[in-house]
């Protein structure tokens, strides 16, 4: 649905987008996933024809966004909640924006309805909070009820009971068959909203898939918890484990197994009274994925 | 679908969002009480102390111009309203919205002028001739009136509606090159207010050479049914002052295309 090819973007000096290359497919939704200055928004501003790409290009439906008639029934946005004229209603707003892609003002008070901000609808939009601005932006993005979505960091400033409205939100616009493509910098976002993840650091494309798939090609640890922290250190950097201290006295190794650790325990006569196999956190696979895209060219990292 | 229909809708956006800011409506009423009430303000100051004037004065004594003095502080109204429906778009970050659902930026521009060309020609209209009406309203029986029976007088009173119109065409033009609410201002302001001064400055012959092409000494002739020496006369001035909008509102779309949004 969404199709980036070979897409470079270049300001001055920076390069803020490098080679990019995916898809986004429909029916899912996607998640958007890069530090901040990775270049997301830019990708996004290229795709809906605002910024002009320095190479490569971005479709959707095979179209670049200028080509598409009436764009609002195709492609909806929300890039940034407070770009809107805050002396103008949310109404006149949603108006204009309709009557420029021919959409029935019936149409207006139903996303307004739908997001819940009616009742503040004619209310000038520069005094509303983050959170109804967001709720605005997303209302004019389901304006031409379109079949591809695109959201800029939308849970910013919403609420938790927000934050769970959008999340369905979006699971139920995909559950219907359309593309929603999502941006955020936090992993643990995407973890809980996103079925499908595109990584991206420094402008260049990391990987993309399931978040399982993300996850399970990370490193994991093992927490043990002993009666003589320091003898079983000694005798696992022995075995060229890599082990450190935590809070409590306990350990955290990583390139062993839970049986391994238990063997040089048992071996070395180190009482173990917890072991336990840690998943890496999310947070953890992210910053891992990107710090790789930052150090790009240096050596590999254990468990590679 | 046709471009025609593009720019039919794009026209009922751009007039939904020209109409529903509180600007417009400043804008509006301000470009009224400066071209009507400020000249009001001028013909009675003239008409009290006309017994006073010299006879060179009142040899000289424009009777239109003089009803339309109100014009020149009018027109930074219009300018003003002009570069804010542009400016207010890139200040607020609103103009992303909007070239997402009209990406035909040409088509854009062209919405964006029908609509502020044919409000603010019908609003400079009214206040011109409001302006001219009342003033020779106030003159008569003191001072000498002109009556728009006669053409030229007709003519100077529709050109001054015509010049705000220009006016507010070049202020949103400046909008598309400079983005900034503040620097177009202070560019408008430039060529109305701070170019005159400078051209004063200069010798007598340039002075004489260059002050006529001046956007607001291009004002003065098409706002004159007898143009003094020096100046053009209200046709060519007229088409000048189109030459001058024309090269800004070109350069500002070409901007506008080639840039980032
Ligand atoms: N209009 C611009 N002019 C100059 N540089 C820009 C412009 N827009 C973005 N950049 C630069 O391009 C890089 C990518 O920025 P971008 O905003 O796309 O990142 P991002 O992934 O959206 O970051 P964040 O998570 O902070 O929103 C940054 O280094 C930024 O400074
Ligand atoms: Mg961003």
């Amino acid at each position: 649905m969404i199709k980036v090819e070979h897409l470079s973007k270049r300001y001055r000096k920076t390069l803020a987008v490098d080679d990019l290359e995916f898809e986004v497919r429909p029916g899912v939704v996607t998640g958007f996933l890069g530090p901040n200055g990775s270049g997301k928004s830019t990708t996004m501003r290229i795709i809906l024809g605002l910024d002009h790409p320095t190479s490569g290009r971005a479709t959707i439906k095979g179209q670049k966004y200028g080509e598409i008639a009436d764009p609002l029934h195709v492609v909806g946005a929300l890039l940034d909640a407070k770009a809107v004229h805050p002396g103008r209603s949310a109404r006149s707003h949603l108006r204009a924006l309709a009557a420029s892609n021919r959409i029935a003002f019936r149409r207006v008070d139903d996303v307004l309805e739908f997001v819940g901000i009616s009742a503040v609808a004619d209310k000038r939009v520069g005094e509303y909070s983050l959170g109804m601005s967001q709720r605005l932006g997303i209302a004019a993005a389901l304006l031409g009820d379109p079949e591809v979505l695109l959201f800029d960091e939308p849970v910013n400033g919403l609420d938790p009971e927000g934050i769970r409205w959008i999340r369905e939100l979006f699971r139920s616009l995909a559950s219907e068959g359309r593309t929603v493509f999502v941006s955020s910098h936090l992993m643990s976002e995407m973890a809980v909203s996103a079925d499908q993840i595109v990584v991206i650091g420094r402008g260049r494309f990391i990987t993309q898939g399931s978040l399982e798939s993300l996850t399970a090609n990370a490193q994991g640890f093992v927490y043990v918890r002993s009666g003589d922290p320091a003898q079983l250190l000694r005798a696992l950097v022995a075995r060229g484990a890599v082990a450190s201290p935590v809070n409590d006295g306990a350990l955290s190794v990583s390139g062993l197994t839970t049986d391994d650790v238990g063997r040089i325990a048992f071996a070395s006569g180190v009482t173990l009274f917890e072991l336990t196999p840690q998943r890496a956190s999310l947070e953890e696979v992210f910053m891992e994925l990107t710090a790789d895209s930052v150090e790009y060219g240096s050596p590999g990292r254990p468990g590679e | 679908m046709s471009s025609e229909v593009t720019l039919r809708s794009a026209v009922r956006a751009e007039w939904i969002k020209f109409r529903s800011v509180r600007s417009t409506i400043v804008g509006v009423a301000t470009t009224f009480v400066l071209t009507i009430g400020l000249g009001a303000v001028i013909c009675f100051a003239v008409r009290s102390r006309w017994s006073s004037a010299g006879p060179l004065r009142q040899a000289t004594f424009d009777p239109v111009t003089t009803s339309l003095g109100g014009t020149l502080f009018a027109q930074f109204a219009v300018g003003v309203i002009g570069a804010l429906f542009i400016t207010s778009e890139y200040s607020s970050g609103a103009i992303r919205s909007t070239l997402a659902a009209v990406p035909a930026r040409g088509a854009l521009v062209v919405a964006k002028l029908v609509v502020l060309v044919s409000s603010i020609f019908l609003v400079a209209q009214i206040a011109c001739f409001g302006a001219f009406s009342l003033g020779q309203s106030i003159f008569s029986g003191v001072v000498p009136t002109a009556s728009l029976s006669t053409g030229p007088v007709l003519l100077s009173v529709f050109l001054g509606g015509v010049y705000l119109t220009a006016l507010t065409t070049l202020g949103f033009a400046l909008g598309l090159i400079l983005r900034h609410s503040a620097a177009c201002i202070s560019v408008f302001t430039s060529l109305l207010l701070i170019l005159p001064i400078v051209t004063f400055l200069l010798p007598q012959s340039w002075q004489n050479a260059f002050a006529k092409f001046e956007p607001s000494t291009l004002g003065q002739s098409m706002m004159t049914p007898t143009a003094p020496a020096n100046s053009l006369s209200a046709g060519p001035a007229t088409l000048l002052l189109f030459v001058y909008v024309a090269f800004a509102l070109g350069l500002g779309v070409t901007m506008l295309k080639r840039r980032d949004a």
